[in-house]
């Protein structure tokens, strides 16, 4: 066993640490004043993409990926913890090909990866992708949308309803999941790149959200909706039921980095908790340690969770129990730190402008995202008592 | 770089303990129970594998083994009698007190004689749990409990250090509320002669959190068979028509019972981890005994829920496992106590930033 973190990545920790205090926080602050998401064009961007932000990790037609080193994965996390610690929002506004890259590089055809993902090798200005699966009647039961796919000639027209897409209005392509032709279930359902622009793909709405204001959350329509048989994820060639595999893997992948991201909003809650008790000379009520205490022990214990389901896929083993584990957890106890950290705070967190105020906002969602809290136990339930589809909310 | 697996040696180890526990503790667990003791049998197969000697250092015939192993053998002794475990630990967590402020002197002349006596017992106790009158070099005062039905050697240890008593001591048979395979007597020192005393807070701080340790591997060992034993239990359970596994209600807290017991492990292991390393650990073994404790709390109680009338019922262990979970939390000065050492680390510039591993 081995709970060391090695000199490279520490300084690559430092290093997030750093462009964290110095950019993301105060990015995300004046987003959550302003009360919307930072505009395109916001400076921010720029920098964020000077900084090395918004590339892709696909290497260019014709050269060979590069293997991952070992324990990217628990590096991603550690790394994903310390920039939600500055700021959660801004994390998943940042430019790039986010969510769905990795989809597209698992299933993609070399030419779709060269046209979706290559605008984004060396971006001339912050780019931006999304991944589309949530609908009104469809969250974390994938299985549910009702998003159509009709092939018409050697095109697909594309109807139905999405919502709480993160960055949609903004991203250069959104890759839509959708049931093909009629058919039902999940084994009917594929994905498609739609391009911004498309006939059909418009009426934007930009929520208006609790907290995590930094990106936009949009809803949007596709009426009618256009798109070459090409821009079907992984060629018309692949057998249907693969699109559902597609949804399924990306959550999967992303539970691990929501945990994650939980326990960057609850360290950074906890640590101006301390500040804040600190300041007023609180650490001798023993009420007031009581809860310093049980907030950095649990968010050590989430840390840990987080680390076990990184290291089980860095070692590519079975982390469906693990990666629920960590999510239902972590998300969990960011709301207790966030929720106590209010209460540390008394009526000065009724005043709204403390940043333990905004992480308790923000904290909220992390057990909502990527599949409910209720939804991770039912996952786990499966594993360790064969919990049956039709019991419950299964 | 991060690494989850505890090896190959310590596998081996874990393999080896989980037979043992398997065959010589797990069906005789009620017979140890009303015997107060372990078997002589179990006794002896324990001491072939060599689990008495396991953290001495080499060089006095033990194994030179850390806290990690501790922590692993300790979760598999009481996966199947978290008693049994400590009746088979003839110097138990005084071990630390010895260790760590007396040294190897103390070692020599005090821990290996128990080593050399089948069923001798050392008894460690965390000042504040008893009211201790020193006067001169002699002490006197009571423990209301300690889980023990014999002591050659009582190990005292408060925030100032530690000392040791071999003589004048008497134990008075409790029924006691767990942990009965171990023996439970109240502690009575009149006047008995203190053989060694030593002041150093620092060790008396390192002593406590091993302490802490080797309890909180009990518990997380003995909440995993309460979370395993209630799920099997509820697969085979049979009402209205469906395991009652299969009843959203059930299966959601048997999820949280074994996620609870998978964060008081892994915070257990990386916390003898950094005592293995030589890092500061102290902190973290609070956090972790206090953990343990406080899903003894959550998992205890369920795992007898989950059986309803039967896990009232003697004839399956669920109630033996809900009492010896209070039980062991009542060690080592207790969880309050526990959570107000994890909370003084709390005053540093620092919690929990993401580098501070290693």
């Amino acid at each position: 066993m081995d709970f060391a973190i090695d000199a490279e990545l520490r300084a690559r920790l430092e290093e997030a640490r750093e462009w964290g205090a110095r950019e993301v926080r105060p990015a995300g602050l004046e987003s959550d004043r302003m009360g919307k998401p930072l505009p395109p064009e916001h400076p921010y961007f720029a920098r964020a993409l000077a900084h090395g932000e918004g590339r892709t990790r696909w290497p260019g037609a014709g050269v060979a990926p590069r293997r991952p080193p070992q324990g990217a994965v628990v590096a991603s996390l550690l790394i994903a913890e310390e920039l939600a610690y500055w700021d959660r929002g801004i994390c998943i506004a940042n430019p790039g090909p986010g969510l769905p890259e990795g989809a597209v590089l698992a299933q993609g055809t070399d030419a779709q990866k060269e046209r979706f993902l290559g605008p984004f090798l060396a971006p001339d200005k912050p780019r931006w992708a999304c991944f589309a699966m949530t609908e009104p009647g469809a969250g974390s039961d994938a299985a549910a949308i009702r998003t159509t796919a009709r092939k018409d000639g050697g095109h697909y027209v594309l109807d139905g309803a999405k919502c709480f897409i993160g960055n949609a209005s903004r991203a250069d392509w959104i890759l839509v999941q959708a049931v093909v032709d009629g058919g039902k279930g999940r084994d009917a359902q594929r994905a498609f790149f739609v391009e911004h622009g498309t006939p059909g793909l418009g009426g934007w709405k930009i929520e208006k959200k609790m907290g995590l204001k930094a990106y936009e959350s949009t809803s949007f329509t596709l009426e009618r909706c256009r798109v070459p048989a090409e821009n079907l994820l992984g060629g018309e060639a692949r057998k249907s039921g693969a699109g559902f595999g597609t949804a399924m893997r990306t959550f999967n992948a992303g539970r691990p980095i929501i945990a994650a991201n939980a326990v960057g909003i609850g360290r950074a809650a906890l640590d101006e908790a301390l500040a804040f008790a600190r300041e007023r000379d609180l650490l001798r009520d023993a009420r007031v340690r009581d809860r310093l205490e049980l907030s950095a022990r649990k968010l050590r214990a989430a840390r840990l969770l987080c680390l076990r389901a990184g290291w089980l896929a860095d070692h590519a083993r079975p982390n469906i129990v693990e990666a629920s584990q960590c999510k239902a957890v972590a998300a969990q106890v960011a709301q207790e730190v966030t929720a106590l950290g209010m209460e540390m705070l008394g009526a000065v967190g009724g005043r709204g402008d403390h940043l333990i105020e905004k992480l308790y906002r923000d904290a909220k969602a992390m057990d909502i995202v990527e599949g409910t809290g209720q939804i991770q136990r039912v996952i786990i339930a499966r594993q360790l008592v064969n919990l049956p589809r039709d019991a419950g909310a299964a | 770089m991060f690494d989850f697996d505890p090896g190959d040696e310590l596998s081996l180890l874990v393999e080896t303990v989980r037979g043992f526990a398997a065959e010589a503790l797990a069906p005789r667990l009620r017979e140890h129970e009303a015997a107060r003791d372990v078997s002589q049998a179990a006794r002896e197969a324990a001491r072939q594998i060599g689990l008495a000697g396991l953290e001495l250092p080499e060089k006095r015939g033990g194994a030179g083994q850390g806290a990690l192993a501790r922590a692993l053998v300790n979760e598999e002794l009481a996966a199947a009698d978290p008693g049994a475990a400590l009746a088979l630990d003839p110097l138990g967590p005084a071990l630390y007190a010895l260790a760590e402020c007396g040294g190897d002197d103390a070692l020599r002349e005090l821990a290996l004689p128990l080593l050399a006596q089948p069923g001798a017992r050392a008894v460690l106790f965390c000042a504040g749990d008893a009211a201790l009158r020193f006067g001169g070099e002699r002490v006197s005062g009571r423990a209301p409990w300690v889980p023990a039905d014999r002591a050659d050697l009582v190990v005292v240890l408060d925030a100032a250090g530690a000392c040791a008593i071999r003589e004048g001591i008497a134990l008075a048979p409790l029924r006691g509320a767990g942990l009965r395979a171990a023996g439970a007597s109240e502690l009575v020192l009149e006047g008995a002669p203190v053989a060694a005393r030593w002041s150093d807070a620092a060790a008396a701080a390192r002593a406590l959190a091993r302490a802490r340790l080797y309890v909180a591997a009990l518990l997380v060992g003995t909440l995993r068979n309460a979370a395993e034993f209630s799920r099997r239990y509820a697969l085979e359970r049979v009402a209205f028509g469906r395991p009652i596994a299969h009843h959203q209600a059930l299966a959601f807290l048997i999820v949280d019972m074994h996620m609870a017991v998978d964060a008081a492990r892994l915070l257990l292991h990386e916390a003898a981890w950094r005592a293995d390393q030589g890092m500061p650990f102290e902190g973290e073994a609070a956090a972790a005994f206090a953990d343990a404790v406080e899903a003894s709390r959550l998992v205890g109680p369920a795992a007898v829920q989950i059986l309803g009338g039967h896990g009232f019922m003697q004839d399956y262990p669920m109630e033996k496992s809900m009492r010896e979970a209070r039980a062991l939390g009542l060690l080592c000065g207790g969880l309050d106590r526990a959570r107000d050492d994890a909370a003084s680390r709390l005053a540093g510039p620092v919690a929990l930033s993401a580098g501070e591993h290693g």
